[in-house]
């Protein structure tokens, strides 16, 4: 067994130097389908990020009358809180929204002149509404229009982030439909391209494989190098891939941090947290289609 | 050792290979094949190693029925019988050594088994100073007893030898007829397909003769008559 498995190992390592170049187009062609994918998953990714980023500024603030009792404030909070798209609420009490206008007008005489000339503090308690994500903005609207506590409120502020996480989405949608059937056809060529390798390798070794017919080597020992050969071909490609992908990451890396104002953009995170499971899924699924390819290849061409 | 009933062989749509054979070969035996050219007889070879199946009839080769013969049976079956043709078919990137050699490492024998085997074989088929050659370094004669060689490695009941001296002088074909000889005398069952009338005079050793596919004759101590 072991015997047979290092000779089978130097059979295939034949295979691939005899058509050095027939190897090499074979496995830019997998790390191309593997780039692809990976680029997807990369702009997911991005997605997730940029989603998430917006989505955390996405809040309402809603303003109570100055003249509000403070029990309805705290029920209109306990309501708020007690729903599942309500992710936080931040209340701003009448004097810290005072003092939060004070501070934020210092400068300006001609405003201080009016709010002393009011004699009493005009604001009243505010609350700060955050929803987990943007589409639960209009219930969150709804909400606050429960008859227990809307007349107190006098005026409701927001921004409509929905449109912009709508319009995320709808645009890496379509960079993604693009990028599947990107990922789609190459992988169709890869097939091809590793049915064609397998077919020249089979037509190279004719003779060969003929002899060994004759002098009684068992099928598998005939067939197990092209596929030893083609499982080496996709963990080259892998390595291709992760060798090309990862200074690409890290040059983006700095752009996006730039672009989404954040610490960390999370692309090399995201690769390098998920990195086993992502490579891994990626080396099987790459695998396993060579695989089928070189069944099919051997099907055809290499009759008994 | 080799019993065919009523074996015919129809390549597609219609051509007939072999039709209506029947013998019986005994354990031990050296028969010759002859017959003009097209008449069948490399097909009755290669019915006898599975390249080829009957359409009609039974084959057995030591109580073995290979009518049928599964797929991946067909290696089993190889290794009891050796094979040798008149183009040799040895691989021309391996020396005389790896080329016999190279029979054993298929069939996942252990590299002991390989360094015992082959010297061994390699001194019966007279080829030990030249295990390092190359095929194209070899004469024909040569090139056929490494071809023999490798045919002996899995000590094979039976040899079948389809025209091995169709591409040699008559001292090389004398060589190679008196190492077949040899090989029968240890006990392995011998077929030799041949056209040379020398030989098969010179053998003195049963003839079957093929005629458009059918035995048209088959004798004890034969000579070749056509
Ligand atoms: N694979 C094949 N497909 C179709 N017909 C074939 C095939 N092999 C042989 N034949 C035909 O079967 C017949 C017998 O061929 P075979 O090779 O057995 O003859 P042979 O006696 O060995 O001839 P030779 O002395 O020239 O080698 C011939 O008519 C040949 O054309
Ligand atoms: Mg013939």
């Amino acid at each position: 067994m072991l015997v047979s498995s290092y000779r089978v190992t130097r059979f295939a390592f034949q295979n691939f130097w005899r058509n050095f170049w027939l190897s090499v187009i074979t496995i830019s062609m997998l790390v191309l389908t593997l780039m692809t994918v990976n680029i997807l998953l990369l702009l997911s990714a991005v997605t997730q990020q940029a989603i998430g980023l917006v989505e955390d500024r996405i809040e309402v603030s809603v303003y109570f009358h100055d003249s509000v009792e403070q029990e309805t404030v705290d029920g209109a909070v306990a309501y708020l809180r007690s729903l599942s798209q309500v992710r936080d609420v931040e209340t701003i009490s009448a004097q810290e929204a005072y003092d939060q206008f004070v501070a934020r007008h210092e400068g300006d005489e001609q405003i201080m002149a009016s709010l002393v000339e009011l004699g009493e503090n005009p604001f009243g308690p505010t609350l700060v509404v955050k929803a987990e994500q943007a589409e639960d903005f209009a219930i969150i609207l709804d909400a606050l229009e429960n008859p227990q506590f809307r007349d107190a409120i006098r005026d409701k502020d927001f921004s409509d982030y929905e449109q912009i996480v709508e319009r995320i989405r709808s645009t890496t949608d379509r960079i993604r439909a693009f990028g599947i059937a990107l990922s789609a056809i190459f992988l169709l060529i890869a097939i091809l391209i590793v049915f064609n390798t397998v077919r020249m390798g089979i037509f190279i070794h004719r003779e060969e494989i003929g002899i060994m017919r004759l002098v009684g080597a068992s099928n598998g020992f005939i067939k197990a190098p092209f596929y030893l050969e083609m499982v080496l071909m996709s963990l080259i490609a892998l390595s291709v891939t992760l060798i090309v992908l990862f200074p690409i990451l890290s040059m983006l890396e700095p752009q996006f941090r730039v672009y989404f104002a954040t610490e960390s953009a999370g692309l090399l995170a995201f690769f390098t947290r998920n990195g086993f499971l992502i490579f891994g899924l990626e080396f099987l699924g790459l695998v396993l289609v060579c695989l089928f390819s070189t069944t099919l290849a051997m099907r055809k061409f290499l009759k008994v | 050792m080799i019993r065919f009933k009523h074996v015919s062989k129809i390549y597609p749509p219609n051509v007939v290979g072999v039709e209506g054979v029947s013998l019986h070969i005994r354990p031990g035996e050296f028969v010759s094949i002859v017959g003009k050219s097209g008449t069948g007889k490399s097909t009755l070879a290669k019915l006898l190693f599975a390249e080829e199946r009957p359409t009609r009839g039974t084959i057995e080769i030591g109580g073995w029925d290979i009518t049928n013969i599964h797929d991946r049976d067909i290696p089993l079956l190889r290794r009891q019988i050796g094979v040798v043709f008149q183009d040799f078919k040895l691989l021309p990137m391996k020396t005389v050594y790896e080329n016999v050699a190279f029979a054993l490492q298929v069939a996942g024998e252990r590299p002991k088994r390989i360094r015992e085997v082959v010297p061994a074989v390699l001194k019966i088929v007279n080829l030990e100073p030249m295990t390092d050659r190359y095929p194209r370094q070899l004469s024909g004669g040569e090139a056929q007893r490494v071809a023999i060689g490798r045919a002996l490695v899995h000590s094979p009941k039976v040899l079948v030898a389809d025209e091995p001296t169709g591409n040699l002088d008559t001292i090389n074909t004398r060589e190679i007829v008196d190492l077949l000889k040899k090989i029968n005398e240890f006990g392995t069952t011998v077929a030799l397909v041949t056209h040379d009338r020398e030989v098969v005079n010179a053998l003195k050793k049963r003839v079957i003769t093929l005629e458009d596919g059918k035995i048209t004759s088959d004798v004890e101590e034969g000579r070749y008559k056509l």
